[in-house]
Protein backbone atom coordinates (compact mmCIF):
# COMPACT_ATOMS: atom_id res chain seq x y z
CA UNK A 1 0.00 0.00 0.00
CA UNK A 2 1.57 3.10 -1.15
CA UNK A 3 0.86 6.70 -0.27
CA UNK A 4 -0.89 6.97 -3.46
CA UNK A 5 -3.27 4.07 -2.71
CA UNK A 6 -7.25 4.93 -2.56
CA UNK A 7 -7.53 2.48 0.41
CA UNK A 8 -4.45 4.20 2.60
CA UNK A 9 -5.95 6.85 4.87
CA UNK A 10 -3.88 10.13 5.33
CA UNK A 11 -3.73 11.12 9.32
CA UNK A 12 -1.94 13.31 11.78
CA UNK A 13 -0.05 12.22 14.67
CA UNK A 14 -2.12 11.65 17.51
CA UNK A 15 -1.99 10.22 20.96
CA UNK A 16 -4.90 8.60 22.41
CA UNK A 17 -6.43 10.15 26.14
CA UNK A 18 -3.17 12.55 26.21
CA UNK A 19 -1.08 9.68 27.09
CA UNK A 20 2.11 10.35 28.59
CA UNK A 21 1.07 14.06 30.00
CA UNK A 22 0.82 13.13 33.70
CA UNK A 23 1.91 9.24 33.44
CA UNK A 24 2.52 6.76 30.54
CA UNK A 25 -0.25 3.92 29.85
CA UNK A 26 0.46 0.90 27.61
CA UNK A 27 -1.88 0.16 25.15
CA UNK A 28 -1.94 -3.25 24.43
CA UNK A 29 -4.82 -4.92 26.57
CA UNK A 30 -4.95 -8.05 25.36
CA UNK A 31 -3.32 -10.64 22.94
CA UNK A 32 -4.72 -13.88 22.21
CA UNK A 33 -2.41 -16.34 20.59
CA UNK A 34 -4.03 -19.11 18.13
CA UNK A 35 -2.28 -21.71 17.19
CA UNK A 36 -2.77 -25.73 16.30
CA UNK A 37 -0.62 -28.56 18.84
CA UNK A 38 0.01 -30.90 15.79
CA UNK A 39 0.81 -29.03 12.73
CA UNK A 40 4.27 -27.07 11.46
CA UNK A 41 3.44 -24.21 10.68
CA UNK A 42 2.63 -23.30 14.35
CA UNK A 43 5.91 -24.53 15.48
CA UNK A 44 7.22 -21.04 15.95
CA UNK A 45 4.47 -20.17 18.01
CA UNK A 46 4.33 -23.29 20.57
CA UNK A 47 7.88 -22.42 20.55
CA UNK A 48 7.68 -18.82 21.82
CA UNK A 49 4.38 -19.74 24.15
CA UNK A 50 6.80 -22.28 25.94
CA UNK A 51 9.97 -20.71 26.24
CA UNK A 52 8.95 -16.45 26.71
CA UNK A 53 5.28 -16.50 27.11
CA UNK A 54 5.32 -16.73 31.03
CA UNK A 55 7.57 -13.90 30.84
CA UNK A 56 6.05 -11.78 28.67
CA UNK A 57 2.81 -12.13 30.89
CA UNK A 58 5.13 -11.20 34.04
CA UNK A 59 6.49 -8.37 32.44
CA UNK A 60 3.38 -6.96 31.54
CA UNK A 61 1.02 -6.96 34.29
CA UNK A 62 -1.65 -4.80 32.65
CA UNK A 63 -1.94 -6.87 29.16
CA UNK A 64 -4.16 -9.97 29.06
CA UNK A 65 -2.98 -12.98 27.48
CA UNK A 66 -5.14 -15.62 26.38
CA UNK A 67 -4.39 -19.06 24.75
CA UNK A 68 -6.18 -20.61 22.09
CA UNK A 69 -5.63 -23.69 20.44
CA UNK A 70 -7.53 -24.94 17.68
CA UNK A 71 -7.01 -28.35 15.48
CA UNK A 72 -5.94 -28.46 11.91
CA UNK A 73 -5.71 -24.36 11.87
CA UNK A 74 -3.52 -21.44 11.07
CA UNK A 75 -1.09 -19.69 13.84
CA UNK A 76 -2.44 -16.46 14.69
CA UNK A 77 -1.91 -13.51 16.96
CA UNK A 78 -4.31 -11.10 17.43
CA UNK A 79 -3.90 -7.72 19.51
CA UNK A 80 -6.13 -5.89 21.21
CA UNK A 81 -6.03 -2.05 22.06
CA UNK A 82 -7.25 1.28 24.37
CA UNK A 83 -8.01 2.82 21.69
CA UNK A 84 -10.69 -0.26 20.22
CA UNK A 85 -8.11 -1.01 16.93
CA UNK A 86 -7.39 -4.40 16.37
CA UNK A 87 -5.05 -6.42 14.36
CA UNK A 88 -5.03 -9.52 13.12
CA UNK A 89 -1.58 -11.03 12.33
CA UNK A 90 -1.03 -14.29 10.51
CA UNK A 91 2.03 -16.09 11.96
CA UNK A 92 2.16 -19.06 9.50
CA UNK A 93 5.63 -20.53 9.27
CA UNK A 94 7.33 -17.77 11.21
CA UNK A 95 10.19 -18.60 13.51
CA UNK A 96 10.75 -18.22 17.23
CA UNK A 97 12.71 -14.97 16.79
CA UNK A 98 10.03 -13.82 14.46
CA UNK A 99 7.37 -14.10 16.37
CA UNK A 100 9.55 -12.40 19.34
CA UNK A 101 10.45 -9.36 17.74
CA UNK A 102 6.43 -9.23 16.02
CA UNK A 103 5.16 -9.52 19.40
CA UNK A 104 7.38 -6.88 20.94
CA UNK A 105 6.42 -4.53 18.27
CA UNK A 106 2.45 -5.43 18.53
CA UNK A 107 3.24 -4.65 22.85
CA UNK A 108 4.76 -1.05 22.13
CA UNK A 109 2.84 0.60 19.74
CA UNK A 110 -0.61 2.63 20.04
CA UNK A 111 -2.92 0.98 17.75
CA UNK A 112 -2.78 0.47 14.27
CA UNK A 113 -0.06 2.75 13.55
CA UNK A 114 0.91 1.23 10.05
CA UNK A 115 -3.15 1.67 8.62
CA UNK A 116 -2.15 5.46 8.32
CA UNK A 117 0.01 7.41 6.28
CA UNK A 118 0.91 10.45 8.22
CA UNK A 119 1.16 13.36 6.44
CA UNK A 120 3.00 15.86 9.71
CA UNK A 121 5.54 14.34 11.61
CA UNK A 122 4.65 16.53 14.75
CA UNK A 123 2.09 17.97 16.13
CA UNK A 124 1.30 20.86 18.36
CA UNK A 125 -1.22 22.91 19.57
CA UNK A 126 0.63 25.79 19.61
CA UNK A 127 2.15 26.76 16.37
CA UNK A 128 3.47 29.99 17.20
CA UNK A 129 4.32 31.46 20.56
CA UNK A 130 6.24 34.65 20.05
CA UNK A 131 3.61 35.64 16.92
CA UNK A 132 3.73 34.32 13.07
CA UNK A 133 6.14 36.59 11.49
CA UNK A 134 4.47 39.19 8.97
CA UNK A 135 5.81 41.88 6.79
CA UNK A 136 5.58 44.70 9.18
CA UNK A 137 7.05 42.29 12.61
CA UNK A 138 9.76 44.67 13.58
CA UNK A 139 9.25 47.53 11.54
CA UNK A 140 9.56 51.41 12.57
CA UNK A 141 6.02 52.75 13.80
CA UNK A 142 6.71 55.77 11.99
CA UNK A 143 5.32 53.74 8.95
CA UNK A 144 1.20 53.09 10.68
CA UNK A 145 1.23 57.01 9.93
CA UNK A 146 3.21 58.18 6.74
CA UNK A 147 1.60 59.08 3.87
CA UNK A 148 2.60 56.86 1.36
CA UNK A 149 3.96 56.63 -1.58
CA UNK A 150 6.88 58.59 0.71
CA UNK A 151 10.33 58.92 -0.64
CA UNK A 152 12.01 57.74 2.87
CA UNK A 153 9.54 54.05 3.05
CA UNK A 154 9.90 53.69 -0.94
CA UNK A 155 13.39 54.32 -1.50
CA UNK A 156 15.53 51.00 -2.57
CA UNK A 157 18.79 50.84 0.21
CA UNK A 158 18.81 47.01 -0.05
CA UNK A 159 20.88 46.69 -3.19
CA UNK A 160 25.01 47.29 -2.99
CA UNK A 161 26.16 50.20 -4.90
CA UNK A 162 27.15 49.90 -8.53
CA UNK A 163 30.45 50.13 -9.78
CA UNK A 164 29.09 52.67 -11.79
CA UNK A 165 27.53 54.73 -8.80
CA UNK A 166 30.45 54.26 -6.98
CA UNK A 167 32.56 55.85 -10.25
CA UNK A 168 30.41 59.20 -9.93
CA UNK A 169 30.58 59.06 -6.45
CA UNK A 170 34.55 59.25 -6.04
CA UNK A 171 34.23 61.78 -9.19
CA UNK A 172 32.15 63.99 -7.41
CA UNK A 173 34.04 64.08 -4.07
CA UNK A 174 37.02 64.18 -6.06
CA UNK A 175 35.60 67.93 -7.79
CA UNK A 176 34.48 68.78 -4.49
CA UNK A 177 37.71 68.24 -3.27
CA UNK A 178 39.42 70.43 -6.23
CA UNK A 179 37.06 73.32 -6.01
CA UNK A 180 37.80 73.47 -2.26
CA UNK A 181 41.93 73.27 -2.71
CA UNK A 182 41.35 76.87 -4.96
CA UNK A 183 39.63 78.36 -2.39
CA UNK A 184 41.89 77.29 0.08
CA UNK A 185 44.65 78.73 -1.98
CA UNK B 1 37.53 86.76 3.72
CA UNK B 2 35.80 83.68 2.06
CA UNK B 3 39.49 81.89 1.14
CA UNK B 4 40.85 82.62 4.81
CA UNK B 5 37.97 80.87 6.36
CA UNK B 6 37.70 78.03 4.64
CA UNK B 7 41.23 77.69 5.15
CA UNK B 8 41.06 77.77 8.97
CA UNK B 9 38.13 74.99 8.09
CA UNK B 10 40.43 72.56 6.46
CA UNK B 11 43.04 73.17 9.47
CA UNK B 12 40.73 72.63 12.10
CA UNK B 13 39.97 69.33 10.44
CA UNK B 14 43.14 68.36 10.12
CA UNK B 15 43.75 68.37 13.89
CA UNK B 16 39.94 67.53 15.06
CA UNK B 17 39.38 64.26 16.18
CA UNK B 18 36.28 63.53 13.25
CA UNK B 19 37.62 60.95 11.14
CA UNK B 20 40.17 61.16 9.10
CA UNK B 21 42.24 63.38 11.49
CA UNK B 22 45.61 63.49 12.90
CA UNK B 23 44.41 62.82 16.88
CA UNK B 24 42.45 60.25 15.51
CA UNK B 25 45.29 57.77 16.08
CA UNK B 26 45.73 58.35 19.75
CA UNK B 27 42.05 58.49 20.67
CA UNK B 28 39.60 55.34 20.29
CA UNK B 29 36.31 54.83 21.59
CA UNK B 30 37.11 51.05 21.67
CA UNK B 31 37.62 50.24 25.19
CA UNK B 32 39.88 46.44 25.42
CA UNK B 33 38.37 43.58 25.60
CA UNK B 34 39.36 42.45 28.91
CA UNK B 35 38.29 45.23 30.47
CA UNK B 36 35.04 45.96 29.28
CA UNK B 37 32.16 45.40 31.43
CA UNK B 38 28.21 44.84 30.91
CA UNK B 39 26.61 48.09 29.82
CA UNK B 40 23.66 49.13 32.19
CA UNK B 41 21.06 48.63 29.63
CA UNK B 42 22.52 44.87 29.15
CA UNK B 43 22.34 44.16 32.89
CA UNK B 44 18.28 44.85 32.80
CA UNK B 45 17.61 43.24 29.94
CA UNK B 46 19.29 39.91 31.63
CA UNK B 47 17.81 40.88 34.75
CA UNK B 48 14.29 41.04 32.84
CA UNK B 49 14.48 38.17 31.08
CA UNK B 50 15.64 36.18 34.80
CA UNK B 51 12.30 37.46 36.44
CA UNK B 52 9.93 36.37 33.32
CA UNK B 53 12.14 33.28 33.37
CA UNK B 54 10.99 32.50 36.62
CA UNK B 55 7.63 33.72 36.83
CA UNK B 56 6.89 31.82 33.99
CA UNK B 57 5.51 34.75 32.43
CA UNK B 58 4.60 32.59 29.07
CA UNK B 59 4.82 29.72 27.05
CA UNK B 60 8.35 28.84 26.80
CA UNK B 61 9.20 26.86 23.28
CA UNK B 62 12.83 25.97 22.55
CA UNK B 63 14.34 24.14 19.23
CA UNK B 64 16.27 20.69 20.06
CA UNK B 65 18.34 18.26 17.68
CA UNK B 66 17.21 14.82 17.60
CA UNK B 67 18.68 12.21 15.48
CA UNK B 68 19.79 15.01 12.43
CA UNK B 69 16.73 16.68 12.80
CA UNK B 70 16.11 20.02 13.99
CA UNK B 71 12.26 20.14 15.92
CA UNK B 72 10.11 23.33 17.78
CA UNK B 73 9.13 21.87 20.48
CA UNK B 74 6.70 23.14 23.32
CA UNK B 75 4.78 21.41 26.26
CA UNK B 76 2.92 18.92 24.52
CA UNK B 77 3.82 18.31 21.52
CA UNK B 78 4.03 14.71 19.56
CA UNK B 79 6.99 13.87 17.89
CA UNK B 80 7.80 11.27 15.10
CA UNK B 81 11.37 9.94 15.14
CA UNK B 82 12.12 7.59 12.20
CA UNK B 83 14.63 4.67 12.11
CA UNK B 84 16.15 2.81 14.40
CA UNK B 85 16.37 4.58 18.09
CA UNK B 86 17.16 2.88 20.88
CA UNK B 87 14.72 4.13 23.86
CA UNK B 88 12.11 1.94 24.60
CA UNK B 89 7.98 3.02 25.24
CA UNK B 90 7.52 4.77 28.87
CA UNK B 91 10.98 5.88 29.00
CA UNK B 92 11.54 9.57 30.09
CA UNK B 93 14.66 10.92 28.43
CA UNK B 94 16.04 14.76 28.36
CA UNK B 95 16.62 16.18 25.19
CA UNK B 96 20.04 18.03 25.38
CA UNK B 97 21.13 19.09 22.49
CA UNK B 98 19.04 22.75 22.79
CA UNK B 99 19.74 25.36 20.12
CA UNK B 100 17.26 27.49 20.85
CA UNK B 101 15.09 28.56 23.25
CA UNK B 102 12.59 31.32 24.28
CA UNK B 103 9.12 32.59 25.37
CA UNK B 104 7.05 35.01 24.10
CA UNK B 105 9.11 37.76 25.32
CA UNK B 106 12.60 36.53 24.51
CA UNK B 107 15.05 33.88 22.80
CA UNK B 108 17.94 32.32 23.87
CA UNK B 109 20.20 31.92 20.75
CA UNK B 110 22.61 28.87 21.04
CA UNK B 111 26.25 29.36 19.13
CA UNK B 112 25.47 26.13 18.22
CA UNK B 113 23.59 25.11 21.72
CA UNK B 114 22.70 26.88 24.22
CA UNK B 115 24.81 25.87 27.68
CA UNK B 116 24.22 22.81 29.53
CA UNK B 117 22.02 23.18 32.59
CA UNK B 118 19.49 26.24 31.33
CA UNK B 119 16.84 24.76 29.55
CA UNK B 120 15.38 21.16 30.37
CA UNK B 121 13.13 19.40 28.16
CA UNK B 122 12.01 16.37 29.31
CA UNK B 123 9.78 13.85 26.90
CA UNK B 124 8.45 10.73 27.09
CA UNK B 125 8.25 7.55 24.76
CA UNK B 126 4.85 6.78 23.57
CA UNK B 127 4.97 4.48 20.67
CA UNK B 128 7.05 2.33 19.33
CA UNK B 129 6.05 0.83 15.80
CA UNK B 130 6.41 0.61 12.18
CA UNK B 131 5.33 2.99 9.29
CA UNK B 132 3.08 1.83 6.57
CA UNK B 133 4.52 -0.36 4.03
CA UNK B 134 6.09 2.18 1.49
CA UNK B 135 6.58 0.76 -2.07
CA UNK B 136 9.68 1.63 -4.08
CA UNK B 137 8.60 0.96 -7.90
CA UNK B 138 11.12 1.53 -10.47
CA UNK B 139 10.73 0.59 -14.11
CA UNK B 140 12.98 1.84 -17.26
CA UNK B 141 10.65 1.76 -20.24
CA UNK B 142 11.39 -0.54 -23.17
CA UNK B 143 14.14 -1.96 -21.10
CA UNK B 144 12.34 -4.83 -19.36
CA UNK B 145 13.17 -3.84 -15.99
CA UNK B 146 11.15 -3.61 -12.92
CA UNK B 147 11.63 -3.21 -9.41
CA UNK B 148 8.97 -3.40 -6.67
CA UNK B 149 10.43 -3.30 -2.92
CA UNK B 150 8.46 -2.79 -0.09
CA UNK B 151 9.68 -1.39 3.06
CA UNK B 152 8.37 -0.34 6.45
CA UNK B 153 10.49 2.12 8.95
CA UNK B 154 10.72 2.21 12.80
CA UNK B 155 8.39 5.06 13.79
CA UNK B 156 9.23 6.15 17.71
CA UNK B 157 6.32 8.78 18.78
CA UNK B 158 7.73 11.21 21.61
CA UNK B 159 5.54 13.41 23.86
CA UNK B 160 7.53 16.18 25.21
CA UNK B 161 6.61 16.83 28.97
CA UNK B 162 8.35 20.09 29.72
CA UNK B 163 10.64 22.86 28.32
CA UNK B 164 11.99 24.92 31.23
CA UNK B 165 14.71 27.62 30.88
CA UNK B 166 16.51 28.22 34.59
CA UNK B 167 16.10 32.02 35.94
CA UNK B 168 20.28 31.34 35.73
CA UNK B 169 20.99 33.48 32.05
CA UNK B 170 24.10 34.87 32.56
CA UNK B 171 25.73 32.85 34.99
CA UNK B 172 28.81 30.49 34.45
CA UNK B 173 27.62 27.64 32.62
CA UNK B 174 28.36 23.99 34.84
CA UNK B 175 30.57 21.98 32.09
CA UNK B 176 28.54 18.62 32.09
CA UNK B 177 30.12 17.55 28.70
Amino acid sequence: MSASNLFMKPGFVRAPLQNGVGRYVCQLQRVVLKFCKTHGASRGLRDFIEQDLVEFAKGNPGVVVYLKPRRHRGPVVVAEYLNGERIWMNMHNKTHSEITKWIETLRTQQGDVSATRLRKYQYTAYPSIQGPWSPFTFREPELNTAELPDVKFGENNRLPTSATEQLRLLFERQRLGDGQEKTAE
Amino acid sequence: MAMIRAGLQRFASVFGNGQGGILSKFITNLAPVENKSLPETTKDVIATCNKLAKEQASRNFAIVHLLGKQWRVTDGDLLVVEGYWPPNIGDEIRLDKVLLAGTKDFSLIGRPLVQSGLVDVTATIISKGLSHTRTHFKKKRRKQFMRVNFQRAQQTILRINSVEIGDKINEAPNNAF
